[in-house]
């Protein structure tokens, strides 16, 4: 069949790729190291392979690739693949080309969170470093399903109508994150940072955290690229066709928020991401949730390490903020790709 | 087959439905017929459970249809609407393939069976060309026909069409109705139709139900029900009452 074919092409190509982005992210930097060493440095954390793997390197290497850099690709994937798999699941349950992993308020309510932790000097005792993403991830959690009952009459969502309720929630916590912002002085710009976006915050421990996660929610997930499939013909066709239309939409919203949530706490809220990687996947290989799901998850992680690579190389030792990386690349490419697009893809 | 009891649907203060009674045998094609807003279009709702009955009960092969899944309700009931499916890209075959979903759990894939079941219902609806085209790039009566063959991979008991004709040009309601009909007899299915078109309800239903404002007016052949007194009544319209010249049956010229 087409489908399974145009995936044992892509997704090997496509992982491939993802791996010669990420290594040589790895190399570049204000020291740089050659590739190999990346990779053998790499093998020798692997038990079994370990044993072949002379380290000849010097300490400060194995700290730069190992210890700083590594976590940071890593957690680059990781949230490239969240984000770009929430923006594909989003965009299917809403019907709705514009609809990104933030539309639900997840990232304003994650925004909030972080600004109350850095505004206040939160440090929940036995939560320790991990006192920002939670809090992060609770708040992005808890806008999220003041949306979804804001949204409920009876017991149906209506998707236009859970749209807008996002964009009231939103509305309303930015103006909560404007106030904190506004009396937080000293915290302003570490806040203002965060909110773009970045990487530079990562630990290994946050990965060990947010990888189970996000792994297991995107593998259910993929499992409902036949229900997206058939949300898409129409609400009443799929109800007719045996899908619990509520039920599944819940379902739906409920993992990517989480995905995102998770993502986002670590991260903070990276744009363009969600909109862009699942339509440009869109665009080359059309409307089929069993191939858009797949390749959005390695897509969004090759965006991701790659655009992250530019915000800390490019203007060394300065960093960019992820976030305008992300629509600085993101934007044309995209623009260049619906030009060309002949037809209606969506 | 289907038993409808004492059914009614309020919405709000409006009255959609009032006490609807009546039930389909097994194999039967039964038209609905009314003017618009005289419920019929409700009744096929509630009878797929997109939307409940305010009271009464809905019954298929004796089962009480609120005991069932979606998925289940699915495996028995095919649905046909007059939209039909939407211009999505997707391909012809893939959007037929998902008639076998109500058959299949969450994690269990299409199978050979499921494939072989869908190849032969694009060789019978007279798909088997268009089998890679999307359904972007079809009209609206080549979609209704790829519908229906989505609605045949659903091996369903009861098949009811909520008027898949409306958008059609003559020759694809002809098209798709005959396609309807050559399935109901070669799988003995049990079929309640929506028409507005008393022609056709006349030419392919056995038997007619007349609705106005909720209730059922006149249950029988086209001959009892189609009437220059009925008409006058229920639609309001003195139509011109002839004889179909080959199937001898009411037809009524505007």
């Amino acid at each position: 069949m087409r489908n399974r074919s145009i995936l044992i092409i892509s997704l090997p190509l496509l992982i491939a790729t993802l791996l010669v982005v990420m290594s040589l992210s790895i190399t570049l930097g204000s020291a740089s190291v050659d590739w190999q060493t990346v990779w053998r440095v790499i093998f020798s954390k692997i038990t079994v392979i370990n044993q072949w793997v002379e380290p000849d390197w010097a300490d400060t290497t194995e700290t730069i690739v190992w210890d700083l850099r590594m976590p940071r690709v890593i957690q680059g994937a990781i949230v490239g693949s969240a984000l770009a798999l929430a923006g594909a699941i989003y965009q299917g349950v809403l019907r709705n080309p514009l609809a990104d992993p933030f539309i639900l308020g997840v990232s304003s309510g994650a925004s909030f969170g972080a600004a109350l932790v850095f505004a206040l000097g939160w440090q929940i005792m036995w939560l320790g470093q991990f006192t920002l993403p939670v809090v992060a991830f609770l708040f992005g959690f808890g806008s999220l399903m003041l949306v979804y009952f804001l949204a409920r009459v009876g017991n149906k969502v209506r998707m236009e109508t859970i749209i807008l309720a996002g964009v009231v929630v939103q509305a309303f916590i930015g103006a909560c994150l404007s106030l904190v912002m506004a009396l937080a002085n000293e915290q302003l710009q570490t806040i203002v940072f965060w909110m773009m976006g970045s990487l530079s915050l990562t630990e290994w421990s946050y990965n060990y955290v947010v990888f189970p996660i996000i792994a297991i929610i995107a593998i259910i997930s993929l499992f409902f690229a036949r229900e997206l499939n058939m949300l898409s013909l129409g609400e009443e066709i799929a109800h007719h066709s045996g899908v619990s239309v509520s039920r599944t939409r819940f379902y739906l919203l409920i993992l990517a928020s989480v995905m995102t949530g998770a993502a986002v706490s670590v991260s903070g809220a990276i744009g363009f991401v969600g909109l862009v990687v699942p339509h440009i996947v869109r665009l080359i290989v059309g409307a089929d949730y069993r191939l858009i799901l797949p390749l959005s998850i390695i897509g969004g992680a090759i965006f991701l390490v790659g655009a992250d690579t530019f915000a800390r190389t490019i203007l060394a030792p300065r960093e960019i903020p992820l976030g305008v990386v992300t629509a600085f690349l993101g934007a044309p490419f995209f623009a260049y790709l619906l030009r060309r697009a002949k037809r209606e893809y969506f | 087959m289907l038993t409808i009891s004492n059914v009614y649907k309020h919405l709000e203060r409006k009255q959609l439905l009032n006490e609807v009674s009546f039930n389909v045998g097994n194999g039967r094609c039964v038209g609905l017929i009314g003017p618009n807003g005289a419920g019929k279009s409700t009744l096929v709702k509630l009878i797929s459970g997109l939307e409940e009955p305010s009271g009464g009960t809905i019954k298929i092969m004796g089962k009480d249809i609120r005991q069932w899944s979606v998925k289940k309700l699915a495996q028995k009931v095919s649905v046909l609407t007059q939209d039909g499916l939407s211009p999505y890209p997707i391909s012809v075959f893939d959007a037929v393939l998902m008639g076998r979903y109500p058959h299949l759990s969450f994690f269990q894939r299409e199978g050979k069976r499921d494939i072989q079941r869908v190849e032969e219902v694009l060789e019978f609806t007279g798909l088997a060309d268009f089998r890679d085209q999307m359904l972007d790039t079809l009209s609206g009566g080549e979609r209704q026909r790829v519908a229906i063959a989505k609605a045949m991979v659903q091996e369903p008991e009861l098949l009811l069409l909520d008027e898949p004709t409306t958008y059609l040009d003559i020759g694809y309601q002809m098209n798709v109705l005959n396609l309807v009909k050559d399935w109901q007899e070669r799988e003995s299915l049990t079929v309640l139709m929506v028409l507005h078109d008393l022609n056709l309800a006349a030419q392919y239903c056995d038997e007619l139900i007349l609705m106005d404002e909720g209730s059922i007016v006149k249950r029988g052949t086209s001959e009892e029900v189609i009437s220059a007194q009925m008409l006058k009544e229920v639609y309001h319209a003195s139509p011109e009452i002839v004889r179909h010249p080959k199937l001898n049956i009411p037809q009524i010229l505007l």
